[in-house]
């Protein structure tokens, strides 16, 4: 019978949970470019103008349908050849996951712009707004509150995908377990505490985002 | 100065790439059917009259859908051997991995595509003499899977995008052997661009696929 012990981790826990924030700052900075992202490429798919459709096409299926670990490796082991700079470990991470949620959300924010009534847009036209005052005045407003919950959703499978980053030595909670497992000869008790810490985490900010999207619900009741 | 794209290293190598994508395929086959398979029991279990039952598979959805599949992986492969006196292959430890968290997140497709059907049904089933099993098989599940079967061709995509990381056990892959490929000749631009566009192109066609049974599914319901 295995004998656990967790005093090693305890004793070594400053690493795990500076492998967590490193987790939680590369998730935050992937998602706040991928939103901005994802907008982008899904009004350049919506614009009617094939110069920019064809390219924002290209970049979400090829983004969406290829591995995210291959991605990765394109990213950091490939791209510095074409541009001939450097690359870190966090530099080919924030750059893979922000255009990778980026395709992801593309699509979250076009089925939420095009479940806009119609009518709607073409009500403010008529009363002399613009094209870009009304995606940002009348449609966005309405098309957010759909896409919520399908963008809490994306948001925590990335983060769960942040992971990979271990793999280029990218200081995440997953590669600090690593090392801590190799240090202490410990990889039940550290890979256990590792999964647990992950869940957690997703788990709250699952119930979190549950929360914001019942409340949303309500007011969008009492709104109409 | 532009850089020269040179493939022959990669032609040259086209063995080792049959061979990843040989172990690629493999590991997608079994997870497959493993994942999709026992997802369904979970599911069943879910709704089960044992609360016990349903308990545990509540707990199991849970888990593997709030942790990464990669930590999973890893666990199988480094601390299941710990606990269980057999050896664990990387094989093994990816298999493990990627069918129970597939298993986890197909359950919940499932479980939406039974409860999409009218209770009427369930009523209609059993007021003619059917037992509950046989109104499960017969009418709702055939019904059901119709309804989420484009939601299970997306989970196989991204099975199929998961056995990459079956290259971190050092499982051989179409990655794992694209990596070995690249160190041995320099050349990881050409190499990790050929694999992407290899998964692209295998990929893609399956994916449009989905999206047209999607439409045709809309149009009959």
């Amino acid at each position: 019978m295995y004998r656990w012990d967790f005093a090693p981790i305890w004793a070594n826990s400053d690493l795990l949970l500076a492998g967590l924030g490193n987790t939680l700052v590369l998730t935050a900075v992937a998602l706040a470019g991928g939103l901005p992202v994802g907008l982008a490429l899904a009004l350049a798919r919506l614009s009617g103008s094939r110069l920019l459709a064809a390219p924002a096409g290209l970049v979400i299926e090829v983004f969406r349908t290829t591995p995210p670990l291959v991605q990765l490796f394109w990213f950091y082991f490939g791209l510095p050849i074409i541009l001939k700079v450097e690359m870190t470990p966090y530099l080919a991470a924030a750059l893979t996951f922000t255009i990778q949620s980026g395709a992801f959300f593309a699509e979250i924010f076009r089925a939420g712009i095009v479940s806009v009534d119609k009518g709607q847009s073409e009500a403010a036209r008529a009363i002399g707004m613009s094209k870009a005052q009304t995606m940002r005045r009348i449609i966005l407003p309405q098309a957010v509150k759909r896409m919520f919950p399908a963008m809490m959703e994306r948001s925590i499978e990335l983060m769960k995908t942040t992971t990979l980053v271990a793999t280029v030595s990218y200081a995440d909670l997953l590669y600090q377990a690593n090392e801590l497992a190799q240090k202490t000869f410990r990889p039940l008790e550290v890979f256990t505490a590792a999964a647990l810490l992950y869940f957690l985490i997703i788990t709250l900010v699952s119930m979190l985002g549950a929360r914001v999207e019942r409340r949303m619900a309500q007011s969008g009741e009492m709104a109409r | 100065m532009t850089y020269r794209w040179d493939f022959t290293p990669l032609l040259d190598n086209w063995q080792a790439l049959a061979m990843g994508a040989v172990g690629t395929l493999r590991l997608f086959a079994v997870c497959l059917v493993l994942g999709l398979g026992f997802g369904l029991v979970v599911a069943l279990a879910r709704r089960s009259r044992w609360r016990v039952a349903r308990w545990v598979s509540i707990g199991f959805i849970e888990f593997f859908r709030n942790t990464p599949v990669l930590v999973q992986i890893l666990w199988f492969y480094f601390a299941l051997p710990m606990l269980v006196p057999v050896e664990i292959t990387p094989f093994t430890a990816a298999i493990l991995g990627i069918s129970l968290n597939s298993a986890a997140y197909s359950a919940e497709i499932y479980r939406a595509g039974i409860q999409s059907i009218e209770p009427g049904q369930w009523e209609a089933a059993r007021a003619i003499g059917m037992s509950g099993l046989q109104t499960l098989r017969r009418i709702v599940l055939p019904q059901a899977l119709r309804r989420v079967l484009p939601a299970l061709t997306n989970r196989g995509i991204e099975i199929f995008k998961m056995t990459t990381l079956a290259s971190v056990v050092a499982y051989i892959e179409l990655l794992h052997q694209g990596r070995l490929i690249a160190s041995l000749n320099f050349n990881p631009l050409e190499v990790y661009s050929v694999i992407g566009a290899l998964f692209f192109l295998f990929l893609y066609p399956l994916v449009r696929a989905t999206y047209a049974l999607e439409r045709r599914l809309a149009r009959s319901d």
